[in-house]
């Protein structure tokens, strides 16, 4: 692995740190409180997934983190400094993959290295590396329109991969694939991450795909959205996704879930 | 597959579909023909000449140019092409920068939408006399023809980085592009396929444009300047040969727009606009 920002913090201390963060939605006739006194924790190297009611908030929390979108109160720092502004240091994966259609695979995989100057050879090279990690060699150069749902999502990964930043933002990013697909692109993202210790913040609509995946699941309430819950799972993955650990925190989960829903009205 | 005339047309052979095209296309000339033909014979009027008849009066003017001026057909054409290519060029140069960066800058869009809106209404050729008799009879209808070119030209380029996919931009700026990056690696290229349509449509507005523009500068002699000469005069056939021409160079810019058009969306990978 080439230098890696994420070497200067070490592993498994908080770095991240999302601090009585509150976000309201103002528009001409109403108002809209979506996140309300949010505090959390993010750990190095784990990977967080949050899941929630539709419609609760998750996107607006990682946009927030993003730079994308500014609180209303609270704040996002990384390390200590606060996220105002978009940076390449917190990398994002969206569930409709966002590549740039001009580009190919290679030149997507290369976006964020091209634009910090990094050398043409330097960048060949780490891209390269990325685009055989997700299984891609063949489709180097093939325009995006060219590949299926599931390999787009594979080039997403790999271009915000490519660029070490200290934490990767993935907001349903397997929600536009079918079943079978999302089934192993989550296996190639366990078998990814044995080799990266990249943190990621993963939004999902799958109970399954968040305990298969994640160190600790945080469910959120409905809308304000807040913690209600952080489950930690300490197993080894890859995870049985038919064990009956598994299985009965599934099922606690979506419980968890469904009194949200049930809330809900 | 359908057989036609013992025929098999097969729609996933290319050559099949060209040669389907050229037949239709051919067909389509020969019924304009005929209509035309017949027009001109109902009519009965010297100023509805026949096909042949313009068709010996271009002829002519190939072989022989303007007898009365002495000026070669391919002088007017190419003093008629300088012209259009001036006002096209211009047009290009100041509408694409323009609408990249009013459709980009809210606050650039909000100061210049009153005066394109006061501006656009206004019919290109009204401006030929002010600007000949204001500037000069070179530059006037080069003038005509960029405006002509411009606002169309404006309006989608505007349009095409308006609709860019605001998901490009977030993924672009979580990537790290600043401003200027996410401005020259998302917008121009995303705007491409709107940029060319702007393009086609434009160069069709400014072949109206010329041959208007030209009627007020006599002095340039091009390609419009005879087809009133003649007119005038009642050599009709002459100035049907004229419209000819036109509709001919009308036709080569189009379609070498479509070629460009066609190479430029495959480059940037795009399927259409
Ligand atoms: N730009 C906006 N202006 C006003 N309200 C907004 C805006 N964006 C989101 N909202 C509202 O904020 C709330 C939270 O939206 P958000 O997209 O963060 O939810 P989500 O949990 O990601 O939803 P989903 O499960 O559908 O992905 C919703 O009620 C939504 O309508
Ligand atoms: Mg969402």
């Amino acid at each position: 692995m080439p230098e890696d920002n994420n070497n200067r913090i070490e592993e498994g201390s908080v770095f991240l740190e999302i601090d009585h963060l509150r976000k309201v939605y103002i528009t001409d006739e109403s108002q809209t409180v979506a996140i309300e006194d949010l505090t959390l924790d993010i750990k190095k190297g784990e990977l967080i997934s949050i899941v929630g009611p539709s419609g609760c908030g998750k996107t607006t929390i990682l946009r927030m983190i993003a730079g994308l979108l500014e609180p209303t109160s609270g704040t996002i720092t990384i390390g200590g400094k606060e996220c105002s502004e978009p940076g390449s240091d917190r990398g994002m994966v969206f569930q409709d993959f966002a590549l740039f259609p001009w580009r190919t695979v290679r030149k997507n995989v290369e976006f964020g290295m091209e634009v910090a100057g990094v050398p043409k050879e330097e960048r060949r090279e780490r891209a390269e590396k990325y685009i055989e990690l997700v299984g891609l060699k063949d489709f180097a150069d093939s325009r995006v329109h060219e590949l299926s749902g599931g390999m787009k999502q594979r080039v997403g990964i790999a271009r915000a991969f490519v660029n070490h930043p200290d934490v990767i933002l993935m907001d349903e990013p397997f929600g536009a694939l079918d079943a079978q697909t999302r089934n192993l692109m989550q296996a190639q993202l366990v078998r990814i991450l044995e080799k990266t210790e990249q943190t990621i913040i993963f939004i999902t609509h799958s109970v399954e795909e968040a305990v298969f995946l994640s160190d600790r699941v945080v469910i959120l309430t409905k809308r304000p959205a807040t913690i209600k819950e952080v489950i930690d799972i300490p197993w080894p993955r890859p995870r049985d996704r038919a064990g009956p650990e598994f299985v009965a925190l599934r099922k606690r989960i979506l419980e968890e879930l469904e009194k949200e829903n049930v809330m809900n009205g | 597959m359908s057989t036609v005339f013992g025929w098999t047309y097969d729609k996933h052979n290319k050559n099949h579909r060209m040669f389907r095209k050229m037949v239709i296309a051919v067909t389509s000339l020969v019924c304009f023909m005929f209509a035309w033909w017949d027009i001109s014979v109902l009519a009965n009027s010297a100023a509805i000449p026949t096909p042949i008849d313009t068709w010996n009066a271009l002829v002519n003017l190939i072989n022989e140019g303007d007898t009365i001026t002495g000026r070669s057909v391919w002088d007017y054409i190419g003093s008629s092409m300088k012209t259009y290519l001036s006002g096209f060029g211009l047009a290009l140069l100041v509408a694409i920068p323009l609408g990249l960066v009013i459709g980009y800058f809210a606050v650039v869009e909000e100061f210049a939408t009153p005066v394109i809106e006061i501006l656009r209404p206004i019919a290109p050729i009204a401006w030929a006399p002010i600007f000949i008799l204001a500037i000069d009879y070179t530059i006037g209808p080069i003038l005509v023809v960029f405006i002509g070119i411009f606002f169309p030209l404006l309006t989608n380029v505007v349009f095409g980085v308006k609709e860019i996919d605001t998901k490009l931009i977030d993924a672009a700026r979580t990537l790290g592009a600043s401003s200027s990056q996410v401005f020259t690696k998302v917008m121009i290229p995303s705007a491409v396929p709107y940029i060319m349509n702007g393009v086609k449509i434009g160069l069709g507005i400014g072949w109206m444009c010329i041959v208007a523009a030209e009627l007020y500068a006599p002095q340039l002699g091009g390609i419009g300047f005879y087809l009133n000469e003649q007119a005038t005069a009642g050599f009709w056939p002459a100035a049907f040969a004229a419209i000819a021409i036109i509709a001919v160079l009308g036709l080569l810019t189009t379609g070498l727009a479509e070629v460009i058009h066609k190479k430029l969306v495959n480059r940037v990978g795009m399927t259409s606009a």
